[in-house]
């Protein structure tokens, strides 16, 4: 009786301890990445003759303050996780926490050398891009193709143009627009600037006083060439493109062509916002191209929904890009097996199996090919990226996230009128200069 | 010589005394030493002393003092209105509530939810296209004010915080209320007095130390207000809704400035304590007079 109590017991240990030796890795909680990670694990962990050093277990925490809370782990030297997730934005900020990562040969034949990059800090690969998040423009089909089969409402369309932008636009197909046509359309599906129109809005932006927010906004500035610096560091968001950027966006919410509560919108109350109907264009992330284009889920737009790379400027194109990925704590006990996960992870097999279980993964080649089949979404993801992808210089540096910080709260305060414009691109300024110096 | 009932008292009070240093003192501790430091997230284990920098750089940082302003509007609005309404709200009631205990259950239950929660909820509540209130204003006056819009967004959050916590201030004066002996208002309507005046020159007073007590928690509450704002709004455009909570965790988190961050949140229990030690010596006062 004896022994068998202790046979149990041993018997339950070693099914109830999560392996000492396992590889732990801190995952991003509760969307499409946490689904796509479990099942991309899962056949890790199937694979035959696998080391029980190298079995993954995955954790996961809240999504709010997920970046926080890491910061907190890895400054603390945590050994709770042996990889764990990164963004482009804030690679900088944890990169003395990590240990850059050798994905092998097959990464690059995977993702290609520009998706790679969103992983690298200071020349070096600190993670695997698993998910890459960049920016469409959703407009509704119906409404434009409306407005360009109707001469009363093409003059309509350009008077309006004339009285709010200067310029006697026409309309045009949305693949030839600039960020002056999208600002002309979004006044003209604007019931306070146009009664006639059939929605409420013709645009929805996300102001609210959030870094990420600012992300989608600043492909506007970069059409019109602005960076954060210059090549020789010094900061000059104080510029034209700015100025012309921040004024557009000032000038279609006081003439409420975007809810006017758009100051406390961000990614859910805007997609709301656009499902209902009341509204005709929306520059968004990728991710919301899936709820978007569900019957169930957007049952008023699903069908009249398309999606495009962000208008242009005299610069040219362009759209935000970064990427979630998994990098390798430095303080990680168990760094060998967590590397050899990562690795597997860059190849095509994990990559399709992490794709099909709704990852968003910007692939290439062979390995595209893949899985485009059944995922057509990603095929404009990686395209976008290689061809409008940017990141601002300083984009990954260790305070590149109080960057935006400090941008949204600026920005914001700009748009809302709080503030002037002067005051505020002098404030960003000031404070960019003294976060990039490191102070 | 200590007695022995005193070392008795100081033995079995040192668990406590242990628990209390151990659990507030150190933090506060390292709280003030990082304050006076050049620290980091890279350096949380070789802080560079610095002395009052870090003091200098908040107190001359306009958005601190933004910060200060929003929270003494915010806690000394929400606390006046919440003691108000919580007061006449227990008076007016008093018959209801002394007939049908369990209505006062249903009357808290605002106060059991988490703030983070009540901004969520009035985040969804509040929004044009999928919120049942602007829905509702659009059907019957064909427009809805933008309740988190610039103009608006102060307001609405003085609102929610009034709706979620004046029950609390309502329990507090309810029990005091209730708790007043027949006697003196018996004593009272002898002498003549009725109503008002009964209210005014008997029932009142014997508030007052109630009502101290539920100013001074909801002020404390008001000013150290984070979560349902945070949550609802952010730290508003252009940093219009930032309590000083809320200005202390993005400076720490989001703008990586844990010095000054912790030199902020220093002076802000200083104030606090010396906020408390005044209220506290007023009411003893009081008492004594």
């Amino acid at each position: 009786m004896q022994s068998t109590t202790i046979s149990a017991t041993l018997a339950f240990l070693a099914l109830a301890t999560p392996g000492l030796a396992e590889v732990t890795v801190l995952g991003w909680p509760g969307g499409p990445e946490e689904t796509a990670l479990r099942a991309a694990t899962e056949a890790y962990n199937a694979r035959e003759g696998l080391a029980d050093a190298d079995r993954v277990e995955l954790l996961f925490t809240s999504r709010d303050g997920f970046y926080d809370k890491l910061a907190a782990d890895l400054a603390a030297g945590t050994t709770a996780f042996d990889a764990h997730q990164i963004a482009t934005y804030s690679i900088g900020r944890y990169a003395p926490f990590m240990t850059p990562v050798d994905l092998g040969p097959a990464a690059a034949t995977t993702f290609g050398e520009s998706v790679l990059a969103t992983q690298q800090f200071d020349g070096k690969q600190f993670g695997v891009p698993t998910d890459l998040s960049l920016h469409f423009l959703y407009y509704r089909s119906d409404l434009i193709d409306a407005l360009l089969a109707d001469a009363d409402a093409a003059a309509r369309y350009t008077e309006i143009a004339q009285e709010h932008l200067g310029e006697a636009l026409t309309p045009k197909a949305p693949d030839e627009w600039t960020w002056r046509d999208w600002a002309a359309t979004a006044l003209y599906f604007t019931k306070a600037v146009n009664p006639d129109s059939p929605t409420r809005y013709g645009a929805v932006l996300q102001m609210k006083n959030l870094l990420f927010n600012i992300m989608v906004f600043q492909s506007l500035p970069r059409a019109y060439g602005g960076d954060w610096t210059d090549e020789a560091g010094k900061v000059t968001v104080d510029s034209e493109a700015y100025r012309t950027g921040l004024d557009l966006y000032k000038m279609l919410y006081d003439a409420g062509a975007t809810p006017p509560d758009s100051t406390g919108y961000e990614f859910a109350e805007a997609n709301a916002a656009y499902a209902s109907g009341q509204v005709a264009t929306m520059v968004q992330w990728n991710a919301a191209a899936a709820e978007l284009t569900d019957p169930e889920k957007a049952p008023t737009v699903a069908a009249v929904t398309a999606t495009i790379a962000p208008p242009s400027g005299p610069e040219g194109r362009f759209t935000h890009v970064h990427s979630l990925g998994l990098g390798l704590n430095a303080a990680a006990e168990n760094k060998e097996g967590a590397q050899r996960f990562l690795q597997w992870l860059a190849t095509p097999e994990a990559m399709a199996i992490y794709a099909r279980a709704g990852g968003a993964p910007g692939l290439t080649g062979a390995a595209l090919e893949a899985v485009v089949g059944e995922r057509p979404d990603l095929a404009p993801l990686g395209e976008y990226a290689s061809q409008y992808g940017y990141v601002m210089r300083g984009g990954t540096s260790a305070n590149a996230l109080a960057i935006y910080q400090l941008q949204a709260a600026e920005f914001t305060g700009y748009w809302a009128g709080t503030e002037s414009l002067d005051q505020a691109l002098a404030d960003t300024t000031k404070g960019m200069t003294e976060l990039l110096a490191g102070k | 010589m200590i007695a022995p009932k005193t070392r008795e008292n100081r033995l079995l009070a040192t668990p406590l005394v242990l628990y209390l240093l151990l659990l507030l003192g150190f933090p506060t501790v390292l709280n003030v030493f990082y304050s006076l430091s050049e620290v980091s997230f890279e350096t949380l284990r070789t802080p560079r002393l610095s002395g009052f920098g870090n003091f200098t750089a908040v107190l001359s940082d306009p958005a601190f003092w933004r910060a200060v302003w929003f929270s003494l509007r915010f806690g000394v609005l929400t606390a006046t209105v919440e003691v108000a309404l919580g007061l006449f709200l227990a008076v007016f009631l008093s018959p209801l509530l002394q007939a049908r205990p369990w209505l006062l259950a249903l009357l808290t239950l605002p106060i059991m939810i988490a703030p983070a929660m009540m901004g969520l909820m009035y985040r969804l509540a509040l929004h044009e296209f999928v919120g049942p209130l602007p829905y509702y204003l659009f059907e019957w006056f064909g427009n809805s004010p933008a309740f988190l819009s610039p103009g608006w967004v102060f307001w609405t959050v003085c609102v929610i915080e009034i709706l979620q916590w004046t029950p609390f201030a309502l329990l507090l004066f309810h029990l005091a209320y209730s708790s007043i002996p027949a006697d003196v208002r018996e004593a009272a309507r002898m002498d003549g007095a009725r109503g008002w005046r009964t209210f005014r020159r008997v029932e009142l007073p014997m508030l007052m130390p109630t009502l101290a007590l539920a100013a001074v928690i909801r002020l404390i509450d008001g000013i150290r207000v984070f979560d349902n704002i945070y949550v609802l709004v952010g730290a508003g455009p252009g940093g219009s809704t930032t309590s000083l909570p809320i200005y202390i965790y993005t400076a720490f988190f989001r703008g990586g400035s844990l010095g000054p961050a912790l030199a902020a949140s220093v002076l802000f229990a200083i104030a606090a304590f010396a906020g408390l030690f005044l209220a506290l010596r007023a009411a003893d006062r009081r008492a004594g007079a």
